[in-house]
């Protein structure tokens, strides 16, 4: 076991410890704050802050509460009211004010207002002016009441087992099992990347030789697997730290950040689906590794490995639509289909305890057959030397 | 009990047989030589000596008995394709393979700073080991294979692009290493040093074993009916000499058969020959090599 340790930390220092590592490492949150970034660019780009006119011929304005102060980042246009039309014409003219509102004296019948502008008015504050004018048309009614519809309604879905609800102001939390899957889905590639790049580096610089008189094959591919698992560990717990970061300080300026929470079926599918399927493709890739002769020829044949397992991504639209028909059970069955695609229909559905169970059953059972396959690929391939190991052969050969 | 014994073993790669019928015993604490040309089987037979190779029929004994881990930390082997990492350190590589073998990060550090002082290399150990030279590359694989103290040593072309500087430390080390009881399995090309290292060899040629012994008795085993005689003069005819033939400024004289030494020695004394050397020509290995490697000799 000590040597099974040693084989899987220097797997990991070697690796952990590099520009490569730390790029990659970097890479998410650099995406994510780039994506803030641009949202924030847009929102304030759409910000505004000359004021917004208005002209009041239904006197329902005639002595307005003030607008309610818009979502951060959004920033608050000023309200000016004009005596008539052409004072607000002049104010728009002298570029004082960015459009005006006129409000005829029967909105109440006709609910229609006129807006005059130079510049198309950005949404932001079209926006503000409609609330502004939603606070003052419910200015006596009930404040509870008010509160309410101002708000807006909302329907909340929930679940026939009461576990799981959903509205539309918690759509993040159907979308984070997704985002969570591609994370993995990144992790897994990462991990088998690595685990096939180390087998065949191996194999390359001849250090297999001295390792195989020191542990044995089985030893070794142990060693790289742990090492290398703790690599796809290290990335996505640092990932998930900084989403948690993002999300906690996000939620202060997004709503949509607001009561994030994760199902208790995503987490039992991370233990129970995902984690053998990142086994069963790093062992894949392993065995690849074990077979090839170089790392270039190593990666066209993984093609073969990430082609199935991104399937559910291209079909992501009819997971989406029908989490429950029968393609997706099918997709949360097939080995290779199943962490990607149960991730994307837990955040849409409840999963059936039958398809999670079964799909565990069918990854772990698959994973211990790949780890099989990459032990035996790598006894007979590891001292191949420009000469691959047949397919054939691992199973053919005593 | 040999440390080594193989017993009738075969090895086949398909069609091709790289190890045929081999029998052959290292007894413990010599200093062997296995040789053969290229391609002879050699690698195969030291990977299924380590049992990194099973081998399709017959038997291999290490250290007493049936491959085992724990027999894996005390052997030290260094392939003749050169493992190192080549991305970390020296003194990180090594320390991962002295792990390996079961030793601690103190014993290593320890075991490899006096190996580093001798090998000229403790300033280097903190270079990463692609940036060393060959030659230093050389030598660190060889600290890798001595630094666990094992009992048996197979080294594969120990002196290969080392300077002459270089090769009589690793000629040093080996014979010290066999002082110290350590069973030492050579395997070279190069015959001088096969000749001036070893007690024993065994010569593979298409897997199958040629020759086999002591080196003293293969070389007797190979030696003609000639005498090398080196004078200032020009030798007359002598009787019972059939050829004559000019070796680094000496004459080896071929007997006819039945001819004795002595009497090609009394023959030039009585003619009053000064001699400067007068010896029974015994073969070098180099050329008990290439007799049986192109079939001039027979199998043992």
């Amino acid at each position: 076991m000590t040597r099974i340790l040693h084989v899987a930390l220097q797997e990991y220092r070697r690796h952990v410890f590099t520009k490569r590592f730390l790029m990659g490492l970097l890479s998410v949150p650099l995406i994510v704050l780039v994506m803030v970034g641009l949202v924030f660019l847009i929102i304030s780009m759409e910000n505004n802050t000359t004021p917004l006119g208005y002209v009041d011929h239904s006197g329902l304005l005639a002595n307005p509460l003030p607008a309610p102060a818009p979502e951060p980042p959004g920033k608050p246009a000023p309200m000016l009211a004009f005596a008539d039309e052409a004072a607000a014409r002049s104010a728009l003219e002298a570029g004082q004010i960015q459009g005006y509102y006129v409000i005829p004296a029967d909105y109440l019948s006709s609910g229609k207002v006129e807006l005059v502008y130079v510049e198309p008015v950005k949404t932001a504050a079209r926006q503000q002016f409609y609330d502004f004018l939603t606070v003052n048309l419910l200015r006596d009614t009930e404040p509870a009441v008010a509160a309410r519809l101002l708000e807006g309604g909302e329907i909340t879905v929930v679940s026939a087992d009461g576990s799981r609800s959903a509205s539309d102001k918690t759509w993040f939390n159907s979308l984070l099992p997704m985002m969570a899957g591609l994370a993995f889905m990144i992790v897994m590639f990462t991990t088998g990347g690595y685990l096939m790049q180390a087998v065949v580096e191996e194999k390359e610089n001849r250090t297999m030789e001295v390792i195989v008189t020191s542990v044995s094959p089985d030893q070794f591919m142990a060693g790289k697997i742990i090492g290398d698992l703790a690599i796809g560990l290290t990335q996505v717990t640092l990932w998930g730290l900084f989403i948690v970061l993002t999300v906690l300080v996000g939620s202060n300026y997004a709503e949509f950040l607001r009561g994030v929470q994760v199902s208790s079926q995503a987490v039992l599918l991370l233990g129970v689906v995902m984690f053998p399927s990142i086994v069963m493709v790093a062992a894949l890739m392993a065995a690849v590794g074990a077979t090839v002769t170089e790392a270039r020829e190593g990666q066209q044949v993984t093609g073969i490995i990430a082609m199935p397992v991104w399937i559910p991504y291209m079909l992501m639209a009819l997971l989406i639509q029908n989490p429950n028909s029968p393609v997706a059970v099918a997709l949360s069955l097939f080995p290779l289909t199943a962490p990607l695609t149960m991730f994307i229909r837990v955040g849409m559905t409840i999963l059936p305890a039958w398809q999670i169970a079964l799909s565990a059953v069918i990854q772990f059972a698959s994973a211990a057959a790949a780890i099989w396959l990459a032990g035996r690929a790598l006894r007979l391939g590891m001292l191949r030397y420009g000469k691959r190991l047949k397919w054939r052969e691992i199973f053919v050969k005593s | 009990m040999p440390a080594i014994e193989l017993t009738h073993i075969t090895k086949s790669f398909g069609a091709v047989k790289a190890v045929d019928d081999c029998s052959f015993s290292i007894e413990k604490g010599e200093l062997f030589g296995l040789l053969g040309p290229n391609g002879a089987g050699k690698t195969t037979a030291i990977r299924c000596m380590l049992d990194i190779f099973k081998p399709d029929s017959g038997s291999v004994a290490i250290l007493g008995g049936a491959m085992s881990e724990a027999k894996k930390d005390k052997i030290g082997y260094m392939p003749e394709e050169r493992g190192l990492y080549q991305d970390i350190p020296l003194d990180r590589c090594l320390a991962y393979l002295g792990s390996l073998k079961g030793l601690s990060r103190s014993e290593v550090r320890q075991r490899s700073e006096g190996y580093l002082e001798r090998f000229d290399l403790a300033a280097h150990k903190h270079k990463k080991v692609k940036e060393l030279s060959k030659g230093m590359q050389q030598k660190a694989q060889v600290i890798a294979t001595l630094l666990h103290q094992p009992e048996l040593l197979i080294v594969d072309e120990p002196f290969s692009g080392l300077d002459p500087v270089n090769t009589q430390m690793i000629k040093d080390l080996l014979r010290e290493q066999r002082a110290a009881g350590v069973t030492v399995v050579l395997c070279s090309h190069q015959m001088h040093l096969v000749e001036e290292l070893c007690d024993r060899i065994v010569l593979i040629d298409h897997g199958r074993v040629m020759l086999y012994g002591d080196l003293a008795g293969v070389r007797r085993q190979f030696a003609g009916n000639a005498v090398l005689v080196k004078t200032g003069c020009d030798l007359p005819a002598l009787p019972g000499v059939e050829r004559v033939e000019p070796v680094n400024g000496a004459v080896k004289l071929h007997l006819a058969p039945g001819a004795q030494p002595q009497e090609i020695l009394r023959a030039l004394v009585a003619k009053d020959i000064p001699l400067e050397q007068f010896e029974i020509a015994v073969p070098t290995l180099d050329e008990i090599f290439i007799r049986v490697v192109q079939g001039k000799g027979a199998a043992a």
